[in-house]
């Protein structure tokens, strides 16, 4: 099973971003775990330097913008 | 009842009159430059100079700098505030990057610049790079032993180099320049060049309408609502309609509605430069140097928009429409209570509370700031109010200074990032400084001559130059000490 991070403090670009990628991975047919990361300390535990951040499997893939649902299916593919 | 229609009226009287004079010709394209500024300039070209090596005299400056292109709203600050603090330059350069943040973007100040006058804007911002770099070194010479134990941890996050594409420099400068023949007030932007006189008999009509809504007392600084500001409302409630349609899912591709989106802000910002007067049985109408300079930095804009990516553009769209359901809806209510709270106070209270340049007054006007809570921009019209109920411009500043860096919001979240005690001095910090920023602006209003000013931030300058030096001398004996 896929986990799926959300990381933001609940800004407009966050929920943008939770949006796009439940989007992604239900056209994709791709079961994840979602999860939102508020906590500025467990987000900061990424490398990222702005707001909203995407983390699959652990892995930091965007942050600072929103991809696109077909940016989101390829790493989703990938990971 | 009388009293609530009474503040009821207040609030709709400010807001259309907002709407109809201020708002367009800068805001509009401050949203644009604003969302530019968010999806093309990328983060690291400025935060690679924001990394634990970096001298002080580079990372100072690149932290104020990039609090004026990179933090536009909270998204970016507290992560870039907390990067910066802990796996960068350290808390100076971070609480310099936070102080500037506020009052150094471009929103606040095309905002402060067109609502306050372009001397309030010039000292805001002078005041903020010198108080904020100040402020920085200070807190780096308290916690210095601090600093010290974030060495130990890893740079990369600031290794990183990149740069703004030509495309993009061209349209954030087009952009900027839409902004500037917007809404400077120089010749030969005011000169009307031709005018042309429609045959519409109802446009007095419609004024003395509008006037009649809108009461106004131009002695107490209000303002009505003229027939090209009515145009202009109007515009501004179509692009709203359309935007909801066109940029909500705009990072998935433009529609029909994004270009009626784009058409209609363009077409506003050439109306309200045009120059609409009504005349006994018609409408004049004057072309102004605004028109053309506005129309020629449209297509500068434009130009340069379509010489993107398609993925930048329509980032940088998403960008712009999210400031402005972010900030506008804010402003919009913001300004409405500022217009009924006006009709409660009296302007004796202001008068005798801070309508000189004193200590005190500085002070009082410090304290409201630190306790009242205003979201973004709207301590601008609150200013506004306040100038007009006859503050002295010194307190005035003190209070725009104190506002927005010392929120209730910003301090929780200073306080949650590196502790109670560091905020605490920073809070104190930023009370004296703005103070102290007040009575300097106030006392060259009130004629001060520029020899004891200068004198006066020389030695403010002196004292923090010594401080740098001390600073720097005591990071070499520790780097000596370690190795």
């Amino acid at each position: 099973m896929l986990t799926v991070k959300i990381l933001g403090s609940g800004c407009a670009n966050c929920k943008k971003l939770e949006a796009v990628a439940r989007e992604a991975a239900s056209q994709a047919g791709i079961e994840a775990d979602f999860i939102k990361v508020t906590d500025m300390q467990a987000i900061m535990a990424y490398d990222l330097l702005s707001t909203p951040g995407l983390v699959l499997n652990d892995k930091l893939v965007s942050s600072g913008r929103i991809p696109t649902v077909a940016e989101v299916q390829g790493w989703l593919a990938s990971a | 009842m009388d009293l609530v229609l009474k503040l009821l009226h207040g609030g709709a009287g400010s807001l259309a009159a907002y709407l109809a004079a201020h708002v367009l010709l800068c805001l509009l394209p401050a949203f644009f430059i604003a969302g530019a500024m968010a999806a093309l300039i990328p983060k690291a070209s400025i935060t690679r100079w924001l990394g634990r090596s970096t001298p002080a005299h580079v990372s100072y400056p690149a932290a104020a700098a990039a609090g004026s292109l990179l933090a536009v709203c909270s998204c970016t600050i507290v992560p870039l505030f907390a990067g910066i603090y802990r796996k960068g330059a350290g808390i100076g350069p971070a609480i310099t990057f936070l102080f500037f943040a506020p009052a150094g973007n471009i929103m606040a100040l095309a905002y402060t610049g067109s609502i306050l006058g372009p001397e309030f804007a010039a000292a805001r911002v002078l005041f903020c790079l010198l108080f904020g770099i100040g402020i920085g070194l200070l807190m780096a010479l308290l916690f210095w032993k601090d600093d010290a134990s974030h060495d130990a941890q890893t740079d990369t996050l600031f290794a990183e180099q990149a740069s703004v594409g030509p495309a993009a420099k061209g349209l954030l400068l087009s952009l900027v320049a839409v902004l500037i023949a917007g809404t400077l007030k120089l010749w030969p932007l005011t000169e009307t060049f031709a005018s042309l006189r429609l045959p519409l008999s109802w446009a007095a009509d419609w004024q003395a309408t509008l006037f009649g809504w809108v009461p106004f007392d131009a002695a107490k600084g209000e303002e009505g609502v003229s027939l090209q500001g009515s145009v202009l409302i109007a515009l501004l409630l179509l692009i709203a309609a359309a935007a909801w349609k066109g940029m909500e899912n705009i990072i998935e591709g433009p529609n029909r509605w994004t270009w009626v989106t784009l058409g209609l802000a363009a077409t506003t910002l050439l109306v309200a430069a045009l120059g609409l007067t009504p005349v006994a049985g018609g409408l004049e109408v004057g072309l102004t140097g605004r028109v053309l300079a506005v129309a020629a930095s449209l297509w500068a804009c434009w130009h340069f928009a379509r010489q993107l990516d398609a993925d930048d553009r329509q980032a940088w769209l998403w960008e712009s429409w999210r400031f402005v359901k972010q900030i506008f809806l804010l402003l919009v209510v913001g300004v409405f209570i500022v217009g009924m709270v006006r009709q409660l106070i009296k302007p004796e209270w202001i008068e005798s509370l801070a309508g000189s340049n004193t200590l005190q007054a500085n002070a009082v006007a410090v304290f409201f700031g630190v306790f009242m809570y205003f979201p973004t921009l709207v301590e601008v019209p609150v200013a506004r109010m306040f100038l007009d109920l006859g503050m002295h411009p010194g307190p005035l500043l003190a209070y725009l200074m104190a506002d927005p860096e010392l929120s209730l919001q910003s301090m929780l979240m200073v306080a949650a990032v590196i502790g109670r005690q560091k905020t605490a001095a920073y809070v104190g910090l930023v009370a004296l400084f703005s103070v102290c920023a007040g009575l300097l602006y106030g006392a060259w209003v009130d004629g001060l001559g520029w020899l004891p000013l200068s004198l006066a931030l020389g030695l403010f300058i002196a004292v923090l130059a010594a401080g740098l030096a001390w600073l720097r001398q005591r990071q070499r004996q520790r780097r000596a000490a370690s190795t």
